[in-house]
């Protein structure tokens, strides 16, 4: 693997440069993943706490028009909405992030293609960041990554010391943005990112995710989904916050009396109303059942349709939820 | 840009009142490459939308047999429903599809055929009558056996009074006790009981049912006495649905998307998905 070195006095060169080019740059702040306006928010700190919420709302927005209509008497002219074509660069995403995309690809590509996503998707440029940050809640071991894992980045950043980084060169893209940006690298010795990728401190691995797989299967009718149900407010935050939750809905709004916009809109499957028939009949009518369908949807069907795990063990819906539900918890007692 | 949630605009040819909350739109799709090109098979479903309102998912109930026009069935519930509901001939809305599996016409050929439906149930399995009897010289017996809660309440009058005059089938209508009307010569009965009556022969034969999910529930065991095998039931889920293409996650049952995989399933495939139905 090609590695190079970057400094970073030189990182900040180059996002500089990323930003007075038009292009578009994302960084983790403190709370969340934003556009980076100034570059003095870029903080490139491995250490950090995960954002609130991942960076899939730059793929996968919140809300975002799939057409545009106008009523007529008689007839009505629909538009398609344009998609913004900028490169986009994200800047020190951690491993539990960086292999969203990766996941959410499978989903958005059976079949149909949602252009929407693949766009976004082609213009982003992933630049990873390793993480030595743990807590309770992080999990990224048990699902097949770690805080060291290159999976997704196109180039992906170690921390050398507090002043320089070396730089790995994943995928081709990272080749040609490395090229595009030659004159702020310099060349890398691969050995001393190599120690400490190798010493960094993984959180222990709190199951096996095939075990589960197979405990699901058997497992339907358990009580433990209604015990957790009662416990869970449905309110859904665990999905705004997962770099992989993907439900949404398609909703009318109009601006007037004959013109107005078609929105796909995040939408999360512990909503009651989720499921719900116009008949009144809802499949999923009890709380126990709708956290079924998300312990399932992540750990079993994911994995049958498309072979992956639809968890990137970021922890993040555990560490944001009011009444204290924790995944890993819950995941690890997935068992006999 | 190759827009999957663009849907093709079509005009509504016909109105035709089925029973007081339901209604039949004749429709037509407004490009005319498009209206020539349009093909889809039996038992596939679409988004139909009023703009402003939003989307709503129902089976294509007309038979890909005929050609120059589909139809749509729905029943009054909510939002678009209504919307649709205020619609007139001549006004536009949206339609997008055909989506998911079909019934394997092509394949079921040279055997009987039995359809058993229920209320508003009728409108998938209008679309397998329709494509059957058009091909009726391909398949041995045909038996419809049609039930709803009273007299007003039964769909496709016309086609009903077509099918009852026609000789090469056996069409039975049957009301729930209560809901006969003065003059009504059908049966009086709840469709499983029907069934067990009319004792329809499961040798060589396949059966489509479609309807309310209690009528489902006690005619599954008239149908196993009577000796249908899992894999000849057919029949057709209506979940939840928005993006009908296998996104947006509602219409899950376990890994199957009922968007993708289905609507169409035999009693074989439902019984090794689980129970949240």
């Amino acid at each position: 693997m090609e590695e190079k070195i970057i400094t970073r006095e030189n990182i900040n060169g180059l996002c500089r440069d990323i930003i007075d080019s038009g292009n578009v740059m994302i960084a983790p702040g403190q709370t969340e993943y934003s556009i980076v306006k100034d570059i003095s928010q870029i903080a490139l700190d491995a250490r950090a706490k995960p954002t609130k919420a991942s960076y899939k709302t730059f793929v996968f927005p919140k809300a975002e028009p799939i057409l545009y209509y106008k009523r007529g008497k008689n007839n009505v002219q629909i538009l398609d909405p344009e998609v913004e074509q900028k490169q986009t660069v994200i800047f020190g995403a951690k491993p539990c992030d960086t292999n969203s995309f990766g996941i959410l690809k499978h989903l958005f590509n059976w079949d149909y293609k949602d252009e929407f996503f693949n766009l976004r998707e082609n213009n982003f440029i992933v630049i990873g960041l390793m993480c030595s940050f743990s807590d309770e809640y992080c999990f990224c071991t048990s699902v097949g990554s770690s805080p060291v894992s290159d999976k997704g980045s196109d180039i992906f950043l170690i921390p050398l010391d507090g002043s320089t980084f070396a730089a790995r060169i994943i995928t081709e893209k990272g080749k040609e943005f490395v090229n595009e940006y030659s004159k702020y690298f310099t060349d890398g010795n691969s050995a001393k990112s190599e120690e400490i990728t190798k010493n960094v401190k993984l959180p222990a691995v709190a199951f096996d995710s095939k075990e589960v797989h197979e405990w699901l299967g058997k497992n339907f009718e358990h009580p433990k989904w209604e015990g957790v149900g009662d416990l869970c407010l449905s309110c859904a935050q665990c999905a705004f916050v997962c770099p992989v939750c993907h439900c949404f809905d398609i909703v009318d709004e109009d601006y007037n009396y004959t013109e107005g916009r078609r929105m796909k809109h995040w939408d999360g499957c512990q909503f009651g109303h989720f499921t719900l028939h116009a008949s009144g009949h809802n499949p999923r009518d009890i709380q126990g059942k709708r956290y079924r369908q998300r312990i399932n949807h992540k750990f079993k069907y994911y994995v049958d349709k498309f072979g992956e795990i639809l968890c990137t063990g970021c922890g993040r819906c555990s560490r944001g939820c009011a009444v204290s539900i924790d995944i890993k918890e819950i995941v690890s007692n997935c068992k006999d | 840009m190759e827009n999957i949630y663009k849907p093709y605009l079509a005009e509504i040819a016909e109105i035709t009142d089925e029973t007081p909350d339901t209604r039949t739109f004749k429709l037509k799709l407004k490009d005319p490459e498009i209206a020539k090109t349009f093909n889809f098979k039996a038992g596939q479903f679409a988004e139909y939308s009023v703009f402003g309102e939003g989307e709503s998912t129902f089976c294509i109930a007309s038979s890909p047999t005929r050609t120059d026009f589909l139809e749509c069935s729905f029943k009054v519930y909510g939002k678009v429903t209504q919307a649709l509901k205020r619609l007139n001939e001549g006004d536009t809305i949206g339609f997008r599809g055909p989506y998911g599996n079909w019934f394997p016409l092509e394949d079921l050929k040279g055997k009987n055929v039995l359809f058993i439906a229920g209320g508003i149930g009728l409108a998938p399995v209008r679309c397998v009558i329709d494509n059957v009897l058009d091909w009726r010289n391909d398949y041995k017996d045909v038996t419809i056996i049609y039930g709803a809660r009273s007299v007003a309440d039964l769909v496709y009058k016309q086609e009903l009074a077509e099918w009852k005059s026609r000789q090469d089938i056996k069409t039975v209508l049957t009301v729930d006790p209560g809901g006969e009307s003065d003059g009504w010569d059908g049966e009086v009965g709840f469709v499983p009981t029907v069934v067990e009556k009319i004792a329809p022969k499961a040798e060589n034969t396949f059966a489509v049912i479609c309807g309310p999910p209690v009528m489902i529930k006690f005619t599954m065991p008239v149908l196993k006495k009577l000796g249908f095998k899992d894999e000849d039931i057919f029949t057709t889920l209506e979940n939840r649905m928005k993006c009908g293409l296998g996104k947006c996650g509602r219409c899950n049952i376990g890994n199957v998307y009922v968007c993708k995989d289905g609507p169409v399933f035999t009693y074989a495939d439902l019984k090794n998905l689980p129970d949240e139905m």
